[in-house]
């Protein structure tokens, strides 16, 4: 056990945040995300590209494709630092940290030689085509058809919640192949391009009003032949593959945005007053140590990783991660929403109040997405502790 | 104490669900969410054909004169239907105020048979809320403020020529708005005293009237989620039939009906004005948010994604249910009043005070 000791790479990043994250850029502090109201998309590319440039994209990619092969522990300090200095949710989040490294396993060199740069500069967008309406928690059950007619993919179905797909180029479809196939098998793996006449986009619009993920009906979309990752019907083996990704570093990135969070709080707290009343701290000082907690068992998982090169399989720590910080991040949007007492409900122009307005409503979504609680407990009852199926 | 209601209670209740259930249908809510002043004239003409805005109103002045526990079952159904409309704070709260304060006469003369007729709106300003709803279409606004030395006043403040700037809250049929800071000499009621007490009243009996919409939304809430999920197929099944998703609703249904009582036991302490009141006005106030807020928070959860989106119908009740909550005082408020109301010398406590 030791402490991260990368100072002199925590100033360097520091100090490119501040010398960049500015003028231009500035409406993008601290801003969550697509379906945060104040998240411009074509100015949030922009700053990918910024930090293309500045070599911020891909740090724990290996050099061969690109990357700078940052070891995880360096990769956590610079999400950490990203967040800290006030570095906007990342656009180019799916491409870079999940379809990436399922490229790099799976994908042919010329596939890797096609899609990585893109992605890489900040110049290509990529969505998640997974969930469909019957195929929520039960993903398997995954309708949308894929043939091959000549040299072309030619799909139909639907696809939703998916997030992004509005400001996106390409999504990765799992597609049913292999007609009559059941559950998990006869899957593929396809990637789509979006804007082509057989894909239809329609956004999905949120609790909060706004929209960040999209309805995606496919009516003879069409791909080239070869842009399958892994072989057809072997798509779901790819699929979980990549989901392994999603339990990455930028939980990490995640965990700094939340302390950032908890610092907006305790400052709206000392403004209204709401910091002097013993209940509410007792409360707020429970939040903030939970938070600690979560943070020291992402090092732990990430450690373990580290040491392993992600060679071993799932640690028993690794499943409980989603389920508490999900919980966590619910009951502070509660507690953000009594922080704010009435004014929670109302629209504010203080910058901290909308922030945390915006915290309690999205938190409503987060024991929901990426696998419901349900789910969570399902994993952790069944492949932790090996309780039957 | 007894619980049960009498014969036309239950049928009033009866009566106003089935005209509800007809005229304020999820769709004619989102109709209203879209106008700009967030309330319906339409909506309040069928209240007032129904008799609805009459409940409080005396007879003399075209109303049926009933009292706070004539209101509980119905105060549940216009929280069930969410209905968008200051009828509650119009028709009852303002009006029992109006009734209660002896300087009022005139206002009475004027404003009462246009309560019971459905064409007039009133509103209240009380420091416990930082805003006041719906001031942007009362005629009158009842206005509670400290006046010069601090002690509270209350104003009878017209609608007609009245500053009022309203905001629109994230329950969309909602608006809420600042008074002007200084208010007229002229339209004071009451002072002192009596203008406290006034204002005590009408924050138990305001709060009240939230606590039994909460019920109301709580008890929707887990309708929809427990119709939701008998639908919803995942794995070859309802998804209804898994034991997880099973638990969330039955801890809700657990919430709404330990509120249920503590709702109805604060009522009448309300109607009989018992010396307690305040202690179990807060009481019911808390029991009642937390099983809406439960209530939003499992059912959002056994909708899933669907749950988050403004097309499924769960987030209007869901936010009328929050802003509810945050109005008449928020939870810090009144456990605080609870608290106080324990430790006091005669504090309700021990056989005799709760088997009176």
């Amino acid at each position: 056990m030791s402490d991260l000791d990368y100072a002199g790479f925590r100033a360097e990043v520091r100090a490119w945040m501040q010398a960049h994250l500015r003028g231009e850029f500035e409406p993008l502090r601290a801003c969550g995300g697509l379906g945060d109201s104040r998240y411009d998309p074509k100015l949030a590319k922009r700053w990918e590209q910024e930090l293309a440039r500045g070599g911020w994209v891909g740090v724990g990619w290996p050099k061969e494709h690109g990357g700078r092969a940052l070891p995880l522990s360096q990769q956590v300090v610079f999400h950490e630092e990203y967040v800290r200095a006030g570095g906007p949710g990342r656009l180019g989040h799916i491409g870079e940290t999940l379809l990436a490294p399922t490229v790099m396993a799976f994908g042919t060199p010329a596939q890797q030689r096609r899609f990585l740069p893109g992605i890489l500069a900040g110049t290509e967008y990529w969505a998640q085509g997974y969930s469909e309406p019957n195929a929520g928690s039960d993903l398997a059950n995954v309708q949308t058809r894929a043939r091959l007619e000549g040299d072309t993919w030619i799909i139909d179905g639907q696809k939703t919640w998916t997030s992004w797909a509005h400001e996106s180029d390409w999504i990765f479809v799992v597609a049913r192949c292999e007609p009559g196939s059941q559950r998990h098998h006869g899957l593929v793996m396809l990637l789509v391009p979006l804007r082509q006449k057989g894909v239809t986009i329609r956004p999905i619009r949120q609790i909060t009003g706004d929209s960040e993920f999209n309805e995606v009906f496919f009516d003879g979309a069409r791909t080239e032949g070869e842009l399958h990752l892994g072989a057809p019907g072997e798509g779901w083996k790819v699929a979980m593959a990549l989901l392994g990704f999603e339990r990455g570093v930028s939980t990490l990135g995640q965990q700094a945005g939340f302390e950032r969070e908890m610092a907006c709080l305790i400052e709206v707290a000392r403004r209204n007053g709401v910091a002097r009343d013993p209940v509410m701290r007792q409360r707020i000082a429970q939040a903030a140590v939970t938070l600690d907690a979560l943070r020291c068992n992402a090092l732990r998982v990430l450690a373990q990783d580290d040491a392993a090169a992600g060679g071993v399989p799932v640690s028993r720590e690794a499943y409980i991660a989603k389920y508490v910080w999900s919980n966590w991040r619910r009951d502070f949007g509660r507690l953000a929403a009594d922080v704010l007492g009435a004014a929670a409900t109302l629209p504010d122009d203080d910058p901290l109040a909308q922030q945390l307005r915006q915290v309690w409503l999205f938190s409503r979504s987060d024991t929901i997405y990426a696998g419901t609680n349900e789910i969570q407990l399902n994993l952790i009852a069944e492949r932790a502790l090996g309780m039957p199926r | 104490m007894d619980f049960t209601f009498n014969e036309d209670q239950v049928a009033l209740r009866d009566s106003v669900s089935r005209f509800l259930m007809n005229e304020a249908a999820p769709e004619l809510l989102r109709e209203i969410w879209e106008t700009g002043g967030g309330r319906s004239r339409e909506l309040r003409a069928k209240f007032a054909a129904q008799g609805m805005t009459g409940l409080s109103v005396p007879e003399a002045y075209g109303g049926v004169g009933l009292g706070d526990i004539d209101w509980a079952l119905v105060l549940e159904e216009l929280g069930y239907y969410a209905i968008p409309d200051s009828l509650v704070d119009t028709a009852y709260v303002a009006t029992t105020l109006m009734c209660q304060v002896d300087e009022a006469a005139a206002l009475r003369e004027q404003w009462l048979p246009k309560v019971a007729d459905g064409t007039a709106r009133l509103s209240i300003e009380h420091p416990v809320n930082p805003y006041v709803a719906d001031a942007h279409l009362a005629n009158v606004v009842f206005a509670f403020r400290a006046g010069a030395g601090g002690a509270l006043e209350l104003h009878a403040v017209p609608g007609a020529g009245l500053q009022r700037s309203s905001l629109t809250s994230i329950d969309a049929s909602r608006r809420l708005a600042a008074l002007p800071q200084k208010l007229n000499a002229s339209t004071r009621l009451l002072a002192g005293a009596r203008a406290q007490a006034m204002a005590d009243a009408t924050l138990d009996r305001a709060s009240v009237a939230v606590a039994g919409r909460l019920i109301g939304l709580a008890q929707r809430m887990l309708d929809l989620s427990v119709d939701h999920v008998a639908q919803r197929k995942q794995f070859g099944k309802p998804i209804g039939s898994f034991q997880a998703v099973k638990h969330h609703l039955a801890d809700v249904m657990t919430k709404i009906e330990f509120a249920r009582p503590v709702f109805y036991r604060a009522v009448l302490a309300l109607q009989r004005d018992e010396r307690h009141r305040a202690a179990l006005v807060s009481h019911a106030k808390l029991a009642c948010a937390d099983a809406a807020w439960t209530a939003a928070r499992k059912g959002i959860q056994v909708h899933g994604a669907s749950g988050y989106t403004w097309e499924v119908d769960l987030q209007m009740f869901m936010k009328r249910a929050w802003v509810l909550d945050a109005a008449w005082g928020d939870r810090a408020f009144h456990k605080a009043r609870l608290g106080e109301a324990l430790v006091r010398d005669d504090a309700p406590l021990g056989p005799a005070a709760t088997l009176s």
